[in-house]
């Protein structure tokens, strides 16, 4: 039983963060705006959630920061694509190199540190919010281990899910997305619909990005995303750009590395690589194998003109 | 690079008409063309790292003296850099030649490692063979592996409709964990440092010119051949173009007889050939052996490289140049102005955003400029025939 609430809140803690960034991706996507960059946007936002939370001493502001800065990042992304008409995979490459270097820099110019910054206050866990009594005592130890943005992470998943499907504004984001020509004639702002989805798909990502540094960890490691960005990539291509297949493919990357951390800690006389190459691995073979109707949205990576 | 010859013509002169339109001259024919791809974009990002750096207290002389004292300043260095070349070209060329025929090769970092691990093996493997054999040998070995190791992202491309930037990620992060597993157990030298036993003498690149200590290898010559011999081929030979023709307009290509999605099948492997044949030079030239985390991130400078020489291989011995200095200099950036490496990544962001996005910035100059003259107009009214802004 212990060992089962430890798994879950594990595949909680792995899948979270895919998930924030995967939804963010999402929302550009339908927009029409191709989003490789989300493991940019997660890293700075990591990077800028320990600046904030080392700076103003709060672990929220660091979490503003986070989001406010993967949104800022989403703005680069978005501004070259759509204003200056960039190739949106190189440009979303580019943005994702910049992350890398910039966050390096300034981790070197900040804290005069290479590799790792000091540690600082992480968020609180579902604990702090549980009644201090009249708890069961596995559902205490779930909450113990469990990061306070995994209620959040799951609530925007919803949300999102609920703005795609059923507002107006979601349906017109999916328009711009299908066929930009239509719902510019249909009135619609088209460029200023897609800035604004990237920008929030950056925000979602920098939480994401967040969540691994100041929710799992107390710190920023270089490269601390270690591909997670594309592996949220991934899971919108496997989700088939539905919020429910990506939320499904998101669970599933999360339980990758879940299983691979668990395996890691089974067996610590196996080598560890193999353990590590375990989430690409599968991602790989599902997106072989698997095979779907959906395509992606018709205008995608198409800047009209 | 997706444009066709007169669209590139027009948009190389697009900055210079800004130019004449200001200064009421006309600019010389070399420095129009000058401008296409090499000197505007790249300009322009070079300044905001400067800027950058003055910000992080190293000015921008002594940003310039330090770059040039790392990488060209002495013989030492101008072997360093002339070393370093030699990945980028092939890693470089591998990107400029897959994006020619319409795709993005993302995967070079893997498919340089693999390459790299296969060729170190192999000439370790095969160290009963006479040299003459062996050092091609390696190279072809090397250069196999690399194809493929990219071709499970293509196959995914055609089959599935998965692009190949996410699934050559996905082999990246599978080649180098698999890599610094195999090096550190199975095909280590049975240190724990995690490398190969070292290639036997006669599979090593044969020296061109030595003197002293330093010594200048037949590797760079062979890059650089190699660029030629693409250029040649991309731009002459019927081949050539009908590998284009799959980059510039993939279903006009069909139409016309033009089997575009196999001629994409066959560029993007030799693209992965070339990339691990970057890693087999590393391994022969160079370091002589495998070892863990054996790429210092090649694949992403030679992505910036080709980007930068506009897809075309002829220039890309500038580009890259270029980026080996960079990359020559960073522990003197490091020690004498104390920038972290990672400013090296930061230029080359900033260097790729501009490049892609030039055509963008030069459309707003132009829009700007245009409704700065109609407005002008209507004062006086002097009547012209407007010509429409292009793009």
């Amino acid at each position: 039983m212990i060992q089962l609430i430890n798994l879950i809140a594990l595949l909680l803690a792995k899948a979270c963060p895919l998930l924030l960034a995967a939804f963010g991706g999402l929302l550009s996507e339908l927009s029409g705006v191709i989003n490789f960059a989300l493991e940019g946007m997660m890293l700075t936002g990591a990077f800028a959630a320990v600046l904030g939370t080392w700076v103003t001493g709060s672990h929220w502001m660091g979490l503003l920061a986070a989001i406010s800065s993967g949104a800022m990042v989403g703005a680069v992304h978005a501004g070259a694509s759509l204003k200056l008409r960039a190739n949106q995979i190189v440009s979303s490459i580019a943005v994702n190199l910049l992350a890398v270097g910039l966050t390096g820099f300034l981790l070197n110019q900040v804290f005069h540190v290479y590799g790792t910054s000091p540690g600082v206050e992480a968020l609180p866990s579902l604990s702090s919010i549980l009644p201090q009594t009249g708890v069961p005592d596995n559902l205490r130890r779930f909450a113990q281990g469990t990061s306070i943005l995994v209620p959040a992470a799951l609530a925007i998943g919803i949300a999102v899910t609920a703005f795609l499907r059923w507002t107006v504004p979601g349906l017109r984001l999916r328009a711009c997305g299908e066929n930009p020509e239509a719902a510019r004639a249909a009135g619609l702002m088209v460029r200023q619909t897609q800035f604004i989805a990237v920008c929030t798909g950056g925000a979602l990502a920098g939480m994401g990005g967040a969540f691994l540094s100041i929710g799992e960890l107390s710190q920023f490691v270089e490269n601390i995303t270690q591909g997670r960005g594309y592996l949220a990539v991934a899971a919108v291509i496997l989700g088939r750009w539905r919020p429910t297949g990506v939320f499904l493919a998101v669970l599933f990357f999360g339980c990758g590395e879940a299983v691979s951390e668990w395996f890691a800690v089974r067996w610590p006389s196996l080598p560890n690589q193999l353990f590590l190459v375990i989430p690409y691995a599968a991602c790989f073979a599902v997106l072989a194998l698997y095979t779907g109707r959906r395509r992606p949205p018709s205008a995608l990576g198409r800047v009209e003109h | 690079m997706e444009m066709n010859r007169g669209e590139e013509k027009a948009k190389a002169s697009r900055p210079w008409r800004f130019f004449s339109r200001v200064f009421q001259t006309p600019v010389p024919n070399p420095l129009r063309r000058l401008s296409a791809g090499f000197l505007t974009a790249p300009a322009a990002g070079l300044l905001i790292c400067m800027g950058l750096a003055l910000a992080a207290g190293a000015g921008p002389i002594d940003l310039i003296r330090t770059i040039w004292s790392g990488s060209w300043g002495s013989a030492e260095a101008a072997i360093n850099t002339l070393t370093k070349m030699t990945p980028l070209l092939c890693t470089g060329l591998a990107v400029a030649l897959a994006y020619r025929a319409g795709l993005l090769n993302i995967g070079c970092e893997g498919q340089l490692t693999v390459g790299a691990l296969v060729s170190a093996c192999f000439a370790v493997a095969g160290s009963r063979l006479p040299g003459f054999l062996l050092l091609p040998l390696t190279l072809v070995c090397g250069a196999a592996a690399g194809g493929l190791w990219a071709l499970p992202a293509i196959l995914l491309r055609q089959w599935r409709g998965v692009h190949e930037v996410i699934s050559a990620l996905l082999l990246n992060y599978m080649a180098i964990h698999l890599c610094s597993y195999l090096v550190s157990g199975p095909f280590g030298d049975g240190t724990a440092m995690g490398r190969t036993p070292p290639i036997p003498a006669w599979a090593q690149m044969p020296e061109v010119w030595r003197s002293g200590s330093l010594f200048f290898t037949l590797a760079p010559l062979i890059a650089l051949l190699l660029c030629f011999g693409a250029w040649l081929w991309l731009s002459k030979t019927l081949w050539g173009f009908e590998a284009r023709s799959a980059g510039t307009n993939f279903d006009a290509a069909v139409n016309a007889g033009i089997s575009a999605s196999r001629w994409q099948i066959m560029i993007f492997l030799k693209s992965g050939a070339l990339a691990g044949l970057a890693g087999a030079l590393e391994v022969c030239a160079v370091h002589h052996r495998f070892y863990r985390s054996f790429s210092p991130g090649y694949g992403f400078d030679g992505l910036t490289a080709a980007f930068l020489a506009n897809g075309s291989p002829q220039w890309l011995w500038l580009s890259t140049a270029f980026m080996a200095s960079l990359r020559s200099a960073d522990k003197l950036l490091q020690i004498g102005l104390n920038l972290s490496p990672n400013f090296i990544l930061v230029v080359q962001a900033v260097l790729l955003l501009s490049v892609v996005s030039q055509g963008g910035i030069w459309r707003q100059i132009d829009k700007f400029s245009s409704q700065a003259r109609r407005s002008s107009r209507k004062d006086d009214s002097t009547h012209q025939p407007d010509r429409a802004v292009t793009g």
